[in-house]
């Protein structure tokens, strides 16, 4: 071999030596915007096609299953019954409107008092109130969500703060029941519609309610066709909150409800109890339905592209 | 104080659009306006002029409604409304910042005044679209304020307010955020549609070029205080303060001392920079002086010069006149100083 | 003894027990232990709360320490909620031993999870209530598969102030419970279908129930029938005892079923009376049984057999609120202890009809009938709650 071969590999190597595989690697992520953007989001949307549809497929899948009642074992053998058994047996039915009913009463109930809350808070109140207003707000979230349906529970008795303020009324507490629960559920889900409702506001400039009033719009006016509108996506999020968290709900029906239920409990019935998870899966159907039914319907009057 | 009244007497025979008296507003402990007496008369093109936190635009917004004063009263075309809500008062706003409704077109933008008085959808209608065709955006009726540009918007925000007809029109420093050709064009466009409504404009701005070209008459804000009320060409010509002098154009101020060493006369006093000729041959009755800074306006050429005496002084040669050459640093030159171009001011 | 044949041999008396309903006798005491060796290091255990306190949760209670200072087996302990979820949690394998209720335990059996016991090789075994020994909820054709822990009846608590005159029937919760609508409270749990059936036992004789676990279709429904006319009365079900202390103390409640614990627990000056109405009561009794792919037999015979030595199922039960499996226990429980839950009082025992889970095989013998199971008491329970 010459000379001349042996130098030119080496005038090769001399080149490439000093980029490290890092160094290659940082050098092609830096060139490419779309390959950086892809690892960046891979790791979390694994993630989110993991937990979030992968679950969701399994029980759905689930729900086609069947359980062996006596050795309780889970039978892949794919059927309708449960599904048939949701649209004949009129406990889904009625349950079903049970639940929704309470959703709708507890969203409704929680937007008419998150908004003059809300409103107050973002637009009356000194600077220094509002601090105190949020933080009072915030603080029921600290306690754990069992203390408060206790709470509720002693609120609501018999001999409970309610009876007591009630009976010089004439009226009665209403006790351990489909509305001691909306109650209850509305109270424990208002923070989460009065933040959204409060952040919304407060995205609100001062002077575009100025301009309202300024062109003649009477305070009811201003909120009617400028506060609501601009506060819809808020509100939207804080309904979807409240809503979506009655309907899972199987906990405080079961603490202040008295001897109803709801969906939830007939899912934890047949988890807990029957160990039916085909049948579980087939009812947290339901709620899944009503959600996505739900969120369509949010989404159809473009509340949600704003968010 | 006694002066401003008699000089506001004198112009207003008739009901004044906007009549304020003894106006005062606290913040805490803060006086953003204290006892505060204006009279504006109808019809005219009224500038409230002063740099921020002057008090001017929270005078404005006393008027407008949006804050209640602390003491005084707010009449407008003779009746009191001090105490009213926005809502009930004759007088609309233009806001710095536009405050468009982002949820609703131009359209229902400008329309929306209509609305809340009841007036039904056609005539509405039809009566916004004429609004945007007066403000040269017929056609953009059905656009969102998102999609416009900051002129555009401007506009919708002066076809809002002027659609219900009010009989006094407020502007917030409505093209502070214009860029400066676009600003020149409005300045224009302002002062036509004026004339054309034939209302009273009450214009906030901290921009004493905007003022003295728009303005039938220009109050100076200071402190929360009126420094001078006058014709653009009386507050240019005869400023009655320092802060005026200072504020309106730009000027030379004498203190006592610079006075008396020049003038012989132991008083405050300005003297305009286009008021005192510059001639490099040594003239009669001129002062010796050596050029500091010479810089060149394109129109006009601004000298800064060391008085043999002591003072600095700056004089504007305007390009075309006889003085117009190079003028270099450290050139031995001579100013005229004439007392009769010397403007006398008030020692507070 | 290799794993396989063990688990197999559970298999098929599971599959024979579920198919055909008759499992020769003998054929699985191949699975039992002949004889014990040395202790193992370790100890797995599942049960209800309280039921294995080492003092962790308070220093004056602790029997799981001496335990394992005698033997050398260290103990873990999980506690489950519901006997559904002590079936899944034994089936993932990781445990040696469970304390199971009876409305578990024959599920347990059948799907082989458990091993018969050899009572020769647990000495405290002997001294157990005899009426807890050789029942349908831990002996299945003659093998023992679990030790007794402690009993208890599902009483009738009543509020002396409302309901007049004092009961001695569980009428007052079903055909007289419209005089206190509203009020009434009953034990969220499809096993509480065994209190409706034990009283249709007893009045309504012409259903033919004889055991209120062993219901055919017809049986069943009659049952339903009946609680879901006390639906319309129940101000609301409980399955926290927690909750039932309240609801009687507040007067939410003021007639029921309850556990002897919770009139124990209420607070002072209630006007509650617990009582064993005429008919008799459902009950539990509960027991302790071993995995049958458990690699600590050793340790969990010597748990099965500490657990029923006095001191300790003194300790335990009393603990839990409950009577002991073992008369000696009353030594040591604290003054009227044993009285207060009617510690072997036979008598008393022999009018509770203990939680057993019901099965398509009737329970009750009969033969020419399909029973009911507990997956088709859970739909109907789902049904009478509306």
């Amino acid at each position: 071999m010459s000379d001349g071969p042996v130098s030119v590999t080496l005038k090769g190597s001399d080149i490439s030596a000093p980029k490290s595989f890092a160094h290659r690697v940082s050098s092609r992520l830096y060139a490419s915007a779309k390959l950086r953007l892809r690892l960046l989001v891979s790791a979390p949307l694994l993630w989110l096609a993991l937990v979030y549809v992968a679950a969701l497929l399994a029980l759905f899948v689930t729900a086609f299953w069947t359980m062996d009642s006596f050795t309780g074992e889970i039978r892949p053998d794919w059927n309708l019954d449960n599904f048939i058994q949701l649209f004949t047996n009129s406990l889904y039915q009625t349950v079903t409107l049970r639940t929704l009913g309470i959703a709708l009463m507890v969203t409704v109930v929680d937007i008419l008092i998150a908004l003059p809350i809300a409103f107050f808070m973002a637009k009356v109140a000194s600077p220094r109130m509002r601090g105190i207003l949020v933080i009072s707000i915030l603080m029921p979230l600290w306690a754990s969500y069992l203390v408060k349906a206790y709470a509720w529970r002693s609120v609501l008795s018999n001999e409970g703060i309610l009876q007591w303020l009630l009976r010089p009324l004439g009226l009665d507490t209403p006790g351990y029941s489909l509305v001691g629960a909306a109650l209850t559920l509305g109270y424990i889900w208002l923070p989460y519609v009065i933040l959204p409702i409060y952040t919304g506001l407060e995205k609100v400039p001062q002077n575009i309610l100025e301009a309202s009033s300024d062109l003649g719009a009477k305070t009811w006016s201003t909120l009617r066709l400028i506060v609501f509108p601009m506060l819809l996506p808020a509100i939207a999020a804080g309904s979807i909150f409240a809503f979506s968290l009655t309907m899972g709900d199987y906990i405080t029906i079961n603490i202040v409800g008295g001897a109803t239920q709801m969906l939830g409990n007939l899912v934890y019935t047949n988890v807990g109890i029957a160990n039916n998870l085909p049948m579980a899966a087939a009812i947290a159907m339901i709620p899944i339905a009503i959600m996505f039914i739900y969120l369509s319907v949010i989404r159809k009057t473009g509340a949600l592209d704003n968010l | 104080m006694k002066e401003t009244d008699s000089e506001v007497g004198i112009l207003l025979e008739n009901t004044p659009a906007i009549s304020l008296r003894g106006l005062t507003k606290s913040f805490g402990s803060v006086h953003a306006v204290s006892n505060l007496d204006l009279d504006i008369a109808s019809g005219e093109f009224f500038s409230m002029l002063g740099p921020s936190g002057s008090g001017k635009t929270t005078v404005l917004r006393m008027i407008a409604g949006f804050e209640l004063p602390t003491a005084g009263t707010v009449v407008l075309d003779g009746t009191d409304v001090t105490k009213l809500a926005p809502f009930d008062r004759d007088v609309n706003t233009v806001f710095q910042d536009y405050a468009l409704f982002g949820h609703m077109t131009v359209l229902e933008n400008v329309a929306y005044g209509l609305r809340v008085r009841g007036i039904a959808k056609a005539t509405r209608s039809k009566q916004a679209e004429e609004a945007l065709e007066m403000v040269r955006l017929g056609g953009f009726g059905g656009r969102k304020p998102a999609e416009l540009s900051g002129g555009q918007r401007q506009r919708v925000a002066l076809a809002r307010a002027i659609v219900v007809k009010p009989k006094v029109l407020l502007l917030d420093e409505p093209l502070g955020a214009l860029d400066l050709k676009l600003r020149e064009q409005m300045q224009i466009e302002l002062k036509q549609l004026q004339r054309e409504l034939a209302i009273t404009f009450v214009f906030v701005t901290h921009d004493q070029e905007e003022a003295l070209t728009l303005s039938d008459r220009i109050a100076v804000f200071n402190s929360g205080h009126i420094e001078q009320i006058g014709s653009p060409r009386e507050l240019y010509e005869q400023p009655k303060t320092n802060f005026v002098a200072g504020f309106v154009g730009t000027t030379n101020i004498f203190d006592e001392d610079a006075s008396a060493l020049l003038f012989g006369k132991r008083i405050r006093s300005t003297m305009r920079p286009e008021r005192i000729p510059v001639f490099e041959q040594p003239t009669q009755g001129a002062r010796q002086g050596r050029v500091i800074e010479a810089i060149y306006l394109g129109s006009a050429t601004r000298i800064h010069i060391k008085l043999d005496a002591g003072p600095t002084i700056t004089a504007l040669v305007r390009a075309g006149s006889d003085a117009e050459q190079q003028w270099h640093r450290d050139q031995v030159v001579q100013v005229d100083l004439d007392e009769k171009n010397l403007v006398k001011l008030e020692t507070n | 003894m290799s794993k396989t044949p063990l688990k197999l041999s559970a298999l098929i008396v599971g599959m024979a027990l579920a198919l055909s309903g008759c499992a020769a006798s003998g054929e699985q005491a191949s699975g039992k232990l002949q004889s014990l060796g040395d202790n193992e290091a370790t100890l797995s255990l599942l049960g209800w709360p309280g039921y294995a306190e080492d003092g962790s949760n308070d220093p004056a209670y602790d029997w799981v320490t001496p335990f394992e200072k005698e033997t050398g087996c260290q103990v873990t302990f999980k506690s489950y909620g519901t006997s559904d979820e002590a079936l899944n949690l034994f089936k993932s394998g990781d445990y040696d031993v469970i304390a199971a209720s009876g409305d578990a335990t024959l599920r347990l059996i059948a799907s082989g999870d458990v091993q018969p016991l050899n009572t020769d090789l647990i000495p405290s075994y002997a001294d157990v209530y005899p009426f807890l020994k050789g029942q349908a909820w831990n002996t299945v054709d003659g093998e023992t598969y679990g030790v007794p822990h402690g009993y208890g009846a599902n009483l009738l608590m009543y509020n002396t102030e409302v309901v007049k005159p004092a009961p001695t029937s569980w009428d007052v919760v079903f055909d007289k419970a419209s005089a206190y609508k509203g009020k009434v409270t009953a034990y969220d749990s499809p096993i509480y279908i065994a209190d409706a059936a034990l009283y249709l036992m007893k009045h309504n004789p012409d259903l033919g129930i004889t055991n209120p676990y062993a219901l055919d279709a017809d049986q069943l429904a009659a049952a339903v029938d009946l609680l879901k006319a006390q639906k319309e009365n129940v101000g609301e079900y409980w399955s926290d005892y927690l909750k039932s202390i309240d609801s009687f103390s507040t007067g939410n409640s003021v007639v029921g079923t309850t556990w002897q614990v919770i009139k124990n627990f209420m607070p002072e000056g209630s006007t509650v009376e617990a009582i064993l109405p005429s008919e008799g009561a459902t009950g539990w009794s509960d027991s302790w049984m071993v995995s049958s792919t458990t690699k600590s037999p050793n340790c969990a015979y010597a748990w099965l057999n500490y657990i029923d030595t006095p001191e300790a199922n003194a300790a335990a039960t009393e603990y839990f609120g409950e009577a002991p499996a073992t008369p000696g226990a009353c030594e040591f429980g604290s003054e009227g202890f044993c009285d207060s839950y009617h510690a072997g009082d036979e008598a008393y025992a022999a009018q509770i009809w203990y939680w057993t889970t019901p099965i398509a095989k009737c329970l009750d013998g009969r033969t020419d009938a399909t029973c009911t199971d507990y997956s088709e008491w859970t739909t109907a329970w789902q049904e009478i709650k509306g």
